[in-house]
């Protein structure tokens, strides 16, 4: 039984990590931009959600549009301000440029909320929900809930959408989809923002499971990276692989050897990257290996 | 090296050099700024460091810190079983810092540039999470403590201040002679176009696996002396993320690439992380300085201080000087009248044996259902200039591609001189007398012509890489293959700034360095002017004279036929027919395979 507890825990651990891990993904697939800053959204989302939910006692989850409208904001600007020139340079200049905003953004935080763990405590924080022997934590339960349904939809709009099919044929073909009346600028700007957004969302989620506070997005930038890599870049159902992976890794890990599981999971990318450089869903393009 | 010292490009950072050295005598009661030195010097050991892989070859590196750990570690650890301080274990940090770094190398660079960096990150925290965990090892989190001998405790940080800075010095010999070696010059044409870098012979695996290795090294060394210096080591310290961070700014802010630009910027960043610590107070208000100084360097010093300032002084100097035309029509009635030998193929082992050169046995090359090459068979006859022609979307390229090694074939074989070459790495066959152009040029953009004609190596060898960047006859031989070619005027041009028609002519000329045994040619006329594919079919004869073997895959038809020997047409993947000029330009089967049956040609009357 304890197997099945594992799983299930695993499995819901793994659906925030998803939804975030898209975000990165898919800023990927469009714009070519590894985006190490989503650690430092996530943070940010976080934290602000801690400070509205401890000055006016708001239920924290009715702050998941605000906060994902406030990050899909913060990253359209991001993109437009900066991501947008330093992109001719090449992804070397723009893993460095979100290097630098995911620096300045911890040194606010820091400055604003000080260097000390915040909780976001609602009354349902310490109880938990019981299937036959099943034990859910309620937080985990509605995060990974959450996750999974915010993803979904996420990944609907995408594939049903006019945007989302602008949104794939920038990524395939940007001159292309110039060509045939698709603005590049604007899709990026919006790629972007949703990417953002998903830390917006994210942020909430990880408010009510985690302690949080300005440092810890180095951990988030290790896990999500990791799970795109793992996944292979740009592609969302990698994604979810690679978070379910590392969801359930870090179950098992915890639960049977609690201080290697991250290791744990850095191992298996390794491993999985001699067999597979591309990723476990990423594809080679006929360009990659001609280049 | 006498003569090095009178350029100011030298005598000036070895003066300020010597300058700092005297620092610790020359000013009494120093030792805060000395400490400073320190953090200063070892910045711009790692900024050095690092440059070798990421500046040179341009595969960024964010977790390069997790090296200046392992030597630490090794200080520590060793220094306290065998009871010696850790700082003479120099040798042994680096060298473990080697080893670790040629096997983490040979796995993380298979990826490309995203994967790559990410995956050196991932590198940097799995070292971190050992150390905490390998408690036995390492004390965990918690780390070791390092006791200081009795003459540190006297002398204060002065004997540190000269370690360092003779690591320094040593580290910046090591890139100097990186720089001006052959294996330099390899990396940095990897950094502007892998793919074409492996087609003139270099094996970038083994470049850029030893430029990683290497550049470990001033990491290992240094991280044993830090170690001590700090007095403790531990996880979070020894393996943190910003120290990568932030020596990475540092060589971007000198200048990547550059001797001088790692070392420069290691001092700014060292010395704008001090200013931000003491000045404002705390942690928080350095993590926002460093990030808005990064952020600042990348969207508007993008090549650093060092380039850019160059890029200044030149357009200064050639503000007065005036701008020179070259007149088209001479390259093209350039005589080409030079000795041949030059341009001969070189003396292959058993080449004699065996009347084909390159041989195809049923070569199938499936991408998806889709079957582009369907079992073509093909023999290209020593001394022939052989054509290969076929309609768009005949499977050319991909047949082409598959000879190359830039696709590996789904089944059959790929024989050159008799020899299977089927799963041989591109570079291979260019050691072995194949040599390739491609449709749209792929010269090395930002190097002057004769550097992307001295860049082609004909072998893979240590004595090679070491050895200096111009050495043997390359030079001289390049002068005369550009001379052969009429394009010797172009010698210190960059290629970026040649047309598009002179640079498929210089692409020839660097193929030819090679001395190829069979060259391949994927459309040599396609974009260029008529009077250029004139001169162009005069080198190919002249080539083929000389004893090369030619295949050429071209859509200019008449170009084709009256260059060639034979003639192999393409068509749905597979040899339509074979022919002398005369065969082909007949075949009612070649006309319909390029304009459809006749019947439907006229259904629109019909």
């Amino acid at each position: 039984m304890e197997i099945v507890q594992v799983l299930a825990y695993g499995l819901l651990l793994g659906g925030v990590y998803a939804l975030l891990a898209s975000g990165v993904t898919l800023i990927f697939g469009v714009l070519d931009v590894v985006n190490v800053a989503q650690g430092a959204f996530l943070v940010f989302a976080a934290l602000f959600t801690w400070q509205i939910w401890d000055l006016f006692g708001v239920e924290p989850l009715l702050l998941i549009p605000v906060t994902g409208a406030m990050m899909f904001g913060l990253g359209w600007l991001i993109y437009r301000g900066m991501v947008m020139r330093v992109a001719p340079q090449g992804p070397g200049m723009t893993v460095l440029l979100m290097f630098g905003v995911a620096l300045t953004l911890e040194g606010i935080l820091n400055l604003v909320f000080g260097n000390k763990f915040k909780s976001v405590t609602p009354p349902y924080f310490t109880s938990s929900v019981e299937i036959g022997d099943l034990v859910l934590p309620m937080p985990q339960l509605i995060s990974g809930v959450i996750g999974m349904l915010v993803l979904g939809l996420m990944y609907a709009y995408l594939r049903m959408s006019w945007a989302g099919r602008a949104l794939r044929a920038s990524a395939q073909n940007p001159d292309g989809a110039a060509l045939v009346g698709i603005s590049s600028v604007k899709t990026s700007a919006f790629a972007f923002g949703i990417g953002a957004a998903t830390a917006g969302v994210g942020g909430v989620l990880l408010a009510i499971m985690y302690p949080i506070y300005p440092a810890t997005q180095y951990d988030w930038i290790a896990r999500l990276l990791g799970i795109v890599v793992l996944g292979g870049f740009g592609s969302i159902p990698g994604a979810v692989i690679g978070s379910l992976i590392l969801g359930m890794t870090e179950a098992f890990a915890n639960t049977y050897w609690p201080q290697w599981s991250s290791l744990f999971f850095y191992g298996t990318i390794l491993l999985i990257l001699i067999f597979r450089p591309q990723g476990l869903m990423g594809t080679r393009t006929r360009e990659d290996v001609a280049a | 090296m006498i003569e090095n010292l009178k350029r100011p490009r030298v005598f000036v950072p070895v003066i300020l050099l010597a300058l700092i050295a005297l620092f610790p005598i020359a000013v009494a009661d120093s030792k805060y700024q000395q400490s400073v030195f320190i953090v200063c010097f070892l910045f711009a050991i790692m900024a050095s460091g690092w440059n070798l892989i990421s500046g040179l070859a341009g595969y960024v590196s964010l977790g390069h810190s997790v090296y200046l750990g392992i030597g630490m570690y090794t200080g520590a650890i060793l220094g306290k079983a065998w009871g010696v301080d850790p700082m003479w274990l120099m040798p042994l940090g680096a060298v473990m810092a080697a080893v670790v770094a040629l096997g983490i190398g040979l796995i993380v660079l298979r990826t490309r540039s995203h994967a790559f960096v990410i995956i050196t990150i991932a590198v940097l925290l799995s070292f971190q999470l050992l150390a905490a965990n390998l408690k036995k090892l390492t004390g965990g989190s918690d780390g070791l403590i390092i006791p200081q001998p009795a003459w540190a405790v006297d002398l204060g940080p002065t004997p540190y201040f000269y370690i360092f800075l003779a690591l320094l010095i040593l580290t910046i010999l090591l890139s100097a002679f990186v720089m001006n070696s052959r294996l330099g010059a390899g990396l940095v044409s990897i950094r502007n176009d892998e793919g074409k870098a492996g087609s003139i012979g270099i094996n970038t695996t083994v470049y850029k696996v030893t430029a990683y290795t290497l550049s470990a090294i001033p990491f290992g060394a240094a991280g044993a002396l830090y170690g001590q210096y700090l007095g403790f080591v531990n996880p979070l310290g020894a393996f943190a993320i910003l120290t990568s961070v932030y020596l990475v700014l540092a060589a971007l802010i000198g200048g990547r690439g550059t001797l001088w630009g790692p070392v420069i910027g290691g001092f700014i960043v060292a010395i704008a992380n001090e200013f931000a610590t003491t000045s404002s107070g705390g942690v928080s208000a350095r993590v926002l300085i460093m990030g808005l100084i990064l952020i600042l360097t990348v969207m508007f010093l993008p090549a650093g201080l060092l380039p850019t300032i160059n890029q200044r002084l030149a357009r200064r100097r050639a503000r007065g000087g005036s701008v020179k035309f070259i007149d088209q029509a001479s390259i093209a009635a350039s005589s080409s009248d030079v000795d041949t030998s030059l341009i001969a193929a070189r003396a292959q082992a058993g080449s004699s044996s065996g009347d084909s050169v390159l041989e195809i046995r049923d070569l199938v090359k499936t991408f998806g259902g889709v079957a582009a090459v369907d079992g073509v068979s093909l023999s290209i006859k020593r001394g022939s200039i052989t054509g290969l022609i076929g309609p768009n979307g005949s499977g050319k390229t991909t047949l082409f591609n598959c000879m190359t090694g830039t696709f590996r074939p789904t089944s059959g074989q790929v024989l050159l001189d008799g020899r299977d070459i089927t799963q041989e790495q591109v570079w291979t066959r260019a050691h072995d007398g194949l040599g390739r152009t491609f449709q749209i040029t792929r010269l090395f953009k930002s190097m002057t012509v004769l550097d992307n004609l001295v860049a082609p190596l004909e072998k893979t060898s240590a004595g090679q890489m070491v050895a200096g960047r111009y050495s043997g006859d390359e030079v001289e031989r390049a002068r005369d293959v550009l001379a052969f070619m009429g394009l010797q005027e172009f010698e210190k041009q960059n290629a970026a700034a040649l047309s598009f028609g002179q640079q498929k002519l210089v692409e020839l000329a660097q193929v030819l360095m090679l001395r190829p045994s069979i060259i391949l040619l994927d459309e040599p006329a396609s974009g260029i002017n008529p009077t250029l594919i004139d001169k162009l079919a005069n080198v190919i004869r002249k080539l083929n004279e000389a004893g090369t073997t030619v295949l050429i895959v071209e859509h200019n038809i008449p170009l084709v036929l009256s260059l060639c020997d034979t003639v192999n047409v393409l068509a749905g993947g597979k040899i339509l027919t074979s022919g002398t000029p005369e065969e082909i330009r007949n075949d009612p089967l070649v006309i319909e395979a390029y304009l459809g049956p006749d019947e439907m040609l006229e259904a629109p009357h019909a």
